[in-house]
């Protein structure tokens, strides 16, 4: 039976009580700074607006649903204009109307289009999924690969949307290497800025201490975060889930607290800055340099700009991201990567077919580490400055979110979710303090969209291929995007 | 001299007794089945085989060649790779969302980490490892042969019908070339027809790979027809053993398991 129209109007009227509760003590009171401390003052007004929307919305959705398409569009409309109208007096209701008036709009189209609509939607979804994890797209992976190196030089591109790439990749490389200790081994690990930290601030140690160059730090900060994973590994082996998961959280922490107490060492919370910039084949990126040292510039007879030491950078990480991206391939297709995920599976089946526990986790701890050193290392001589500060919880919090979004197991997903949650929030800066607020809001919506990730099909690390499997067998797959 | 020599092998949990002095030799190349009712100790003794759990007691002697293996002294991953000794489980454990080949190129972990020199000779794609990852491809397809699943290498291990899972459990553990397999109620949940291949699988598994095959089955069928020597347990000890036939017409074991309207059983 179809809901009659009273009983529509009681599921908008009970929306609205609802969002009044809520919205109450939420919007309508606020504290004002006022001589002789803060005063409490009220704004009842956007309050009812602001019930009123909701109960425009969920009218309309509802009418949708009983197939008045035109009535609940017209709703949708409504809600555009009003929010159109309080835009003057209020932006965030402003923005609040127009779009809800847009998702109610689009909402409805989506439904009364039928399944049709939605089948199409879905089949192209699931072809671009499929085709992301297929390993044939290599061609597009190449062409990628030219539009990055391009990227320096296109006409748009300022220090600032360089800086904001190279952060991104920064968050690629940490994503893929968190990826192995979670997405491929199982292992769910919440403290993995400290491998970060690890890497950062031994850059910045050594260099501070023993005056070593990027390119000594590098490999040597790589080596001590993964050193660092095994070092962690040993006292979690036997934990798993849930356990593993504060106890990971914890040693993150340390990570930290030992960096802010060791003041003799690392500063403690002052930070070291003064971390150097890479060179190229030693030439320094400066106006002018040391007496006796040439500089980039000088050597090759270029007019200094100063961006030239960015776009260095910018190619630097990305020839670790491309190294990454071919590393992390290959191994998910050789016997450790198949041992890292048949752990993941099951490990007690793992156990009874004779592979190592103990070895197969540590590798992956100290592979996954090995990349937060990388990418600290980087994150360091971008900022040229460490603190502390860099490598609180949230940090870990924001790489695991860029696995989980991502799809777990999917270099591509991963990658894609890096530029969504590290590049849109420092485009969308304009909206202040709600940045998180709309941070928040696209997580809860591609969890609701994709509950396992963008791009969550695992692809197989080995395919028999039919046609020639009587024969003899054949060819390995691409291995994952 | 007898692949596996079990002597007194006893496992308490607290206050329980749940395998009571248990002794037993079997052979390469033959199948011993462990009968009773539930609740026996029969899992258990395949836990303490394999290391899962750690024996109270008792002595379990795997000998190959010129190798023996202390069982009880080992940890359970070493008995699996070094000793041998392979299993399924009572209640499947595939690796399920990991395709079928998958599942068996996991098995064969030892010689391919070795041919990939710990990954080093993999990352180079050398040929010594690409040789290598080719043999092991073509032997788990021999498996996949063997049992029917050839067409389905590339689906997930998850996908497949109870039956299939069954036999792909037997032929993973086998890719690890083990010496002895283990195999806890291969039958359960198996119709008629799947059971029959069964037998055949394991009639062909004691024939061509001369491994030994300790089986734990409730399927009277199945163990009737294909064993050579048979375990009866109850309470933790061993009441009867010996060929399918003196086992049947022993009394105690009616008693305590078979029931009396078995002895009327014909072998057919």
């Amino acid at each position: 039976m179809r809901p009659s129209h009273l009983s529509l109007l009681k599921n908008a009227l009970i929306a609205s009580a609802v969002s009044a509760v809520l919205m109450i003590p939420l919007i309508g009171i606020y504290t004002v700074q006022e001589t002789g401390g803060l005063s409490i003052k009220t704004r009842f007004p956007e309050v009812s607006l602001a019930v009123l929307y909701v109960f425009v919305g969920r009218f309309s959705i509802d009418l949708s649903a009983i197939g008045k398409t035109p009535l609940a569009v017209f709703g949708g409309l409504v809600l555009i204009l009003l929010g159109t109208i309080s835009a003057e007096s209020n932006s965030l209701l402003g923005v609040a109307g127009i779009g809800g008036g847009a998702v109610v709009v689009l909402l409805v189209l989506w439904n009364s289009g039928g399944s049709g609509v939605q089948e199409t939607v879905q089949n192209h979804i699931q072809k671009v999924s499929a085709w992301l994890t297929s390993g044939r797209q290599s061609q597009f992976g190449f062409a990628l690969i030219i539009l990055l190196i391009l990227f320096p030089f296109f006409p748009f591109t300022d220090r600032w949307t360089l800086d904001l790439a190279i952060l991104v990749m920064t968050y690629v490389l940490l994503g893929w290497g968190l990826n192995i200790v979670v997405g491929l081994a199982g292992l769910l690990d919440l403290g993995y800025v400290a491998f970060y930290a690890v890497g950062a601030y031994s850059f910045a140690l050594l260099a501070f201490y023993y005056d070593l160059g990027f390119w000594v730090c590098l490999p040597a900060g790589a080596a001590l975060a993964a050193l660092l994973g095994i070092l962690l590994g040993f006292p979690v082996l036997r934990l798993r889930g849930d356990y593993l998961a504060i106890v990971t959280l914890g040693f993150g922490e340390m990570i930290r607290i030992v960096l802010i107490n060791w003041v003799e060492l690392t500063k403690g919370p002052n930070g070291i800055s003064g971390i150097p910039k890479p060179t190229f084949m030693g030439l320094e990126f400066r106006r002018r340099s040391t007496e006796g040292v040439e500089t980039f510039h000088q050597f090759f007879d270029l007019p200094y700009r100063s961006i030239d030491r960015v776009i260095f950078l910018f190619y630097i990480t990305l020839g670790l991201v491309i190294l990454a991206n071919w590393f992390i391939k290959k191994i998910r297709t050789l016997p450790i990567g198949r041992a890292w995920e048949a752990l993941r599976e099951d490990e007690i089946a793992s156990r009874a077919l004779g592979l190592n526990p103990t070895n197969i986790k540590l590798s992956a701890f100290a592979l996954g580490a090995m990349f937060g050193g990388v990418a600290g290392t980087l994150f360091a001589t971008r900022q040229g400055f460490v603190s502390p500060e860099s490598f609180t919880f949230i940090e870990s919090a924001i790489i695991l979110s860029v696995v989980v979004l991502g799809g777990m197991g999917s270099q591509a997903g991963v990658a894609i979710a890096a530029l969504i949650l590290i590049g849109l929030p420092e485009w969308f800066r304009e909206l202040e303090h709600y940045r998180m607020l709309s941070f928040g809001a696209l997580m809860v919506l591609i969890m609701a969209w994709r509950p396992r990730g963008l791009l969550s099909r695992r692809s197989p690390t080995v395919v028999l291929h039919p046609d020639q499997s009587k024969e003899k067998p054949i060819g390995l797959a691409n291995g994952p995007s | 001299m007898a692949l596996l020599e079990v002597r007194n092998l006893t496992m308490r949990f607290g206050g329980l007794v749940a395998v009571d002095d248990l002794s037993f030799d079997m052979e390469s190349a033959q199948i011993t089945s462990i009968i009773g009712p539930n609740g026996a100790g029969k899992t258990t003794v395949f836990n303490c085989l394999t290391g899962f759990y750690t024996a109270t007691s008792g002595s379990m002697l795997l000998t190959a060649g010129l190798d023996t293996f202390h069982l009880e002294k080992m940890a359970g991953y070493k008995i699996a790779r070094d000793a041998g000794i392979a299993r399924t489980f009572q209640n499947i454990r595939l690796f399920p969302q990991m395709t079928v080949l998958e599942n068996l190129l996991v098995a064969q972990h030892k010689s391919l980490m070795r041919a990939s020199m710990w990954s080093i000779s993999g990352l180079l794609g050398l040929p010594a490892w690409k040789r290598a990852e080719f043999g092991a491809i073509e032997f788990a397809q021999e498996w996949l042969d063997k049992i029917g699943l050839l067409n389905r290498a590339n689906l997930d291990a998850e996908s497949l019908p109870y039956g299939d899972q069954r036999k792909l459990e037997i032929a993973r553990a086998m890719c690890t070339k083990p010496r002895l397999l283990c195999l806890d109620e291969p039958a359960a949940g198996l119709n008629p027809t799947e059971s029959r291949e069964l037998n055949q699988l394991l009639n062909d598994i004691r024939e061509h790979s001369g491994v030994g095959l300790l089986l734990i089955e409730h399927d009277m069928n199945v163990v009737m027809e294909i064993s050579d020597q048979v375990i009866v347990l109850d309470y933790g000890s061993k009441i009867a053993s010996g060929s399918p036939a003196s086992v049947r017409k022993d009394p105690a074991v009616i008693r305590a398991y078979l029931g009396d309207e078995y002895t009327k059983w014909d072998g057919d």
